[in-house]
C-alpha cells in the first residue's frame, strides 16, 4: 500500500458520510455504509474523483437517490457545509435522527375531515366512530358493508360523500377485487390427466416407484397468471373531489392484485412503493409527501408521454390492464394526446378510461383530450360511485377468454 | 486463498482496471471501473442500470476478459425458473441409466440416480462450480425482466455464494463467483435485491468518448466519420424519439457507414443507412421532419 489517503480513518469518514446522507433523505443501510468503509482501503481516496465514485458505488442504492448524493458530496467536499458535526465521535447520538419524522405526520395528514367538524348528524348509527375506526375494523365494516346495499350510499356520487361517510368508502373501495385476465407463462404445473405436455420431472420420479418403468405419465401445462394491471390516477384540481376515493381504489389494487399504481397532474409520480404499505393512512400520507402536484393542472399527454417512456415502453405496460382515472380536461393539445394514446394502444392488453363526469347528465365526450383519447380505449365506464366502480371491476376482469392472445 | 491473492495483483487499484479494460478495448470512465473494481475485490454483486444500449452487458464480457476467466451468463426473462437457470437433471439420461441397470440385472441406487452424473448444469451452477484458479463473471442479464419470484431466488446465490439442490444437499462454492447484474429498470427490483449489490447507473458517454469507443470497435473507420457518427447521435438525443440510440446502434451505424466506404458523414450517406441507427417509423419521420443536414452537422441550428 501507498502512503497517507489509505490511512484516512474509514469507519468515522463512513459514519459521517451516512449520517448525512441520511438526514437528506437518502436511506443508507448500516451494511452499505460498512461496505463503503470496506472498500476505502481499497480504492485509496487520492482524489475527489475516486472517493467520489467509491462512496457512490457502495452508498447509493438507486437512480433517484443521485441528486441528492451529488448536492450533498459536493457540499462536503467542496466546503460548502462544514462537516463538523460529521466528525468527532462517531457513535455521538444526536446525529441518527430519521426515523421519528414520518409518524407524527400520519395522523395529522389524514385526508378525511376531522371529528370537529360534522356538517349535519346522519341517520347511520355507525357514523360518529368514524375517527378511531381503525381498531373496531370488524364491526364497523360489517355495518358499513350493510350500509353499502342502501341504494343512497351506492349510488351517491363520491363528489356528494358527508365527509364522515368518505372513511368508511373509502375502506369499502379498498377492498374491492380488481383481478385482470389471465395469460399464459412460461412456467408449468403438473396436471393430472393427459395434457399438451409430458412433465419429465415428476414422471421419472414416479418411475422409481415402479422399477424404472414410467407407468404413470404426469403432465404439465402453462400456470396462468393474471395481467398486469397498471393504474394511472389524475390528481389535478377538476378530480380532487374523486381522488379521495379513487386513491383508495390505487391502494387497493396494489395491496391487493399487485398492480402498479401512478397519479399525474402536472407531471408523472409512481407511487406503487408508497401505497404497497400495510397501513392504508400511513400510506397515503406517503403518498401525499411524493407526489408534489396534486390538485395543479392536467399535462394529459405529457404525463402519458412519460409513463410510456419511463415505464410504459421497457415493459411495464405490455400485455397488461391499463386503468385510467382521468376527467379528460386536460391543457394540453389532443392531438398529443391521441398519439400517446396510440403508443399505449399498442402495448396494452386493454384499456379502461375510468371518468366520473361521464355520469353527469348530457355528458358526451365531445371536448379536448376525452375525444381524443376514446377511441383507444376498450371500456369508458364513470366510476363516480360505489356502483359504478363495480362497473371498473367488470371493466378490468372483461375477456376472461384467455384464447385471444392475439394481442399478448 | 490464491485466488485472491491473485486477483489482488490483477486488479491493484480502479485505475489499473481502467487500463486492463482499455486494453480489452473497453473503454470506460473512473466510475464503472470503480464498480467493477469494488465488485470483483469485494465480492460484492454489482447491480448495472442505465439506458438500453449504454454497455451493460459489455462491461461484464469486458471483466471477464480482463480476469481471463469464463463468463457464465443467463438472459433472464419472465418465467424463467431453477431448471433453466440452477440446474435439470437429465432426465432421458436417467432413464436409460434404469433400464440398463435393469438390463445388467445390477440395482442403481437413488443417491446414484441423483447424483452429479445425471445433472445437468445452468449458468448459476456452473459459475459456482467454476474450479478456479480465479473466480468466473456471472451476468444476470435484465434481471427486472425475471419475476419477484426468481429475483427472490437468487438471493442465497447473492449472498451467501452457495445454492441448495435438495437431491444433492448445498453446494457451495470455492471460488464465488463475481457476480454482475443488469436492469433496464422496467420494474422496481425488490430492497432485498438492490440492498445485496453494489449499484452503478451508467450515462451515456460523452461525444468525444463515444467516437473513441466506436474507433476501438469498428478499427478500419475513418477518424471523421466516427467523430461526426457521434455527434450525429448526441443530436438525435435531443429530440424526442422513442427509442434513443444507444452507444451499440452507433457502433452498429458506423460499421455500415464504414462498408458503404463513407470517409465523413454527410445527409446523404445517413439517409442511406438511418435504418441502422433509427428504429421506428415515428422516429424516422421526426428525424426526416428535423432534416438529415441537421443531422449530419452541416447547419448548427
Amino acid at each position: 500500500m501507498r502512503e497517507d489517503p489509505a490511512s484516512i480513518v474509514p469507519l468515522e469518514l463512513a459514519v459521517g458520510l451516512t449520517t448525512l446522507l441520511h438526514q437528506g433523505g437518502v436511506p443508507v443501510t448500516p451494511e452499505r455504509a460498512a461496505r463503503f468503509a470496506e472498500a476505502l482501503p481499497l480504492a485509496p481516496p487520492y482524489g475527489r474523483q475516486q472517493l467520489y465514485w467509491t462512496a457512490r458505488v457502495t452508498l447509493v442504492s438507486d437512480r433517484s437517490q443521485l441528486a441528492v448524493f451529488d448536492a450533498l458530496f459536493a457540499a462536503v467536499f467542496d466546503g460548502r457545509l462544514d462537516p463538523s458535526d460529521s466528525r468527532g465521535d462517531p457513535t455521538a447520538p444526536p446525529a441518527i435522527g430519521s426515523e421519528p419524522r414520518e409518524r407524527p405526520a400520519a395522523r395529522d395528514n389524514r385526508p378525511v375531515g376531522g371529528p370537529g367538524d360534522l356538517p349535519e348528524p346522519t341517520p347511520r348509527v355507525a357514523s360518529p366512530g368514524a375517527e378511531h375506526a381503525d381498531e373496531d375494523g370488524p364491526e364497523r365494516e360489517a355495518v358499513l358493508a350493510a350500509a353499502s346495499t342502501d341504494e343512497r350510499l351506492r349510488e351517491t356520487s363520491f363528489a356528494d360523500l358527508d365527509p364522515e361517510d368518505v372513511a368508511g368508502m373509502r375502506r369499502l373501495v379498498r377492498r374491492l377485487v380488481l383481478s385482470t385476465p389471465l395469460r399464459r407463462t412460461r412456467r408449468s404445473q403438473p396436471l393430472h390427466h393427459a395434457g399438451e405436455r409430458l412433465d419429465m420431472r415428476r414422471t421419472v420420479r414416479a418411475a422409481q416407484r415402479t422399477a424404472g418403468d414410467p407407468a404413470h405419465l404426469v403432465y404439465r401445462r402453462r400456470r396462468r397468471r393474471p395481467r398486469q394491471l397498471v393504474l394511472l390516477c389524475d390528481v389535478s384540481g377538476s378530480m380532487e373531489p374523486y381522488t379521495r376515493v379513487f386513491l383508495s381504489l390505487l391502494q387497493g389494487a396494489v395491496t391487493g392484485a399487485g398492480a402498479e399504481a401512478f397519479v399525474f397532474s402536472t407531471r408523472l409520480t409512481r407511487l406503487t412503493r408508497q401505497l404497497s404499505l400495510r397501513d392504508p393512512d400511513q400510506a397515503l400520507t406517503r403518498a401525499g409527501a411524493t407526489a408534489p402536484d396534486w390538485a395543479g393542472g392536467t399535462r394529459l399527454a405529457d404525463s402519458l408521454h412519460r409513463f410510456l417512456d419511463s415505464y410504459g415502453r421497457r415493459g411495464l405496460a405490455r400485455g397488461a390492464v391499463v386503468v385510467i382515472l382521468s376527467d379528460g380536461w386536460a391543457q394540453d393539445d389532443p392531438e398529443l394526446v391521441s398519439a400517446q394514446m396510440a403508443r399505449l394502444r399498442l402495448l396494452a392488453h386493454r384499456i379502461v378510461w375510468v371518468n366520473p363526469r361521464k355520469a353527469a347528465r348530457g355528458y358526451a365526450p365531445l371536448v379536448g383530450g376525452m375525444a381524443a383519447a376514446l377511441p383507444y380505449c376498450d371500456a369508458f365506464v364513470s366510476g363516480h360511485s360505489l356502483a359504478a366502480l363495480e362497473e371498473v371491476v367488470a371493466a378490468v376482469g372483461a375477456d376472461d377468454s384467455w384464447h385471444d392472445e392475439r394481442k399478448s | 486463498m490464491t485466488d485472491d491473492a491473485d486477483l489482488d495483483v490483477r486488479l491493484p487499484d480502479a485505475a489499473a482496471l481502467t487500463r486492463a479494460l482499455d486494453e480489452q478495448d473497453y473503454l470506460t470512465d473512473l466510475g464503472l471501473a470503480t464498480a467493477l473494481f469494488l465488485a470483483a475485490r469485494l465480492r460484492q454483486p454489482l447491480l448495472l442500470e442505465g439506458e438500453p444500449g449504454v454497455g451493460k452487458t459489455e462491461a461484464a464480457k469486458a471483466l471477464a476478459r480482463v480476469l481471463d476467466t469464463p463468463l457464465f451468463r443467463l438472459q433472464c426473462y419472465e418465467g424463467i425458473d431453477a431448471g433453466e437457470a440452477l440446474y435439470e437433471w437429465n432426465y432421458p439420461r436417467q432413464l436409460l441409466g434404469i433400464r440398463l441397470a435393469e438390463a445388467h440385472d445390477t440395482s442403481l441406487e437413488q443417491a446414484e440416480l441423483f447424483g452429479p452424473d445425471y445433472l445437468l448444469r445452468r449458468p448459476l451452477l456452473q459459475a459456482i462450480e467454476h474450479p478456479g484458479p480465479r473466480p468466473a463473471v456471472l451476468l444476470l442479464d435484465e434481471i427486472d425482466r425475471a419475476d419477484a419470484e426468481f429475483e427472490a431466488y437468487t438471493y442465497e446465490l447473492l449472498a451467501e455464494s452457495t445454492v441448495t439442490i435438495p437431491e444433492l444437499g448445498t453446494i457451495r462454492a470455492t471460488h464465488p463467483p463475481v457476480v454482475v447484474l443488469t436492469s433496464n429498470r422496467t420494474r422496481d427490483l425488490h430492497d432485498a435485491l438492490k440492498r445485496r449489490c453494489l449499484y452503478h447507473w451508467i450515462d451515456y458517454p460523452s461525444p468525444r468518448q463515444a467516437a473513441e469507443i466506436v474507433r476501438r470497435r469498428v478499427p478500419r473507420s475513418a477518424e471523421p466519420l466516427a467523430v461526426g457518427a457521434a455527434d450525429a447521435v448526441a443530436r438525435l438525443r435531443s429530440l424526442d424519439m422513442e427509442k434513443p440510440p444507444g452507444i451499440a446502434e452507433t457502433i452498429d451505424w458506423v460499421s455500415a457507414l464504414t462498408l458503404l466506404g463513407v470517409q465523413r458523414l454527410d445527409a446523404d450517406a445517413a439517409a442511406a443507412t438511418l435504418g441502422s441507427i433509427v428504429k421506428g417509423r415515428d422516429d424516422l419521420d421526426l428525424v426526416r421532419t428535423r432534416g438529415l443536414s441537421w443531422l449530419a452537422g452541416a447547419s448548427h441550428a
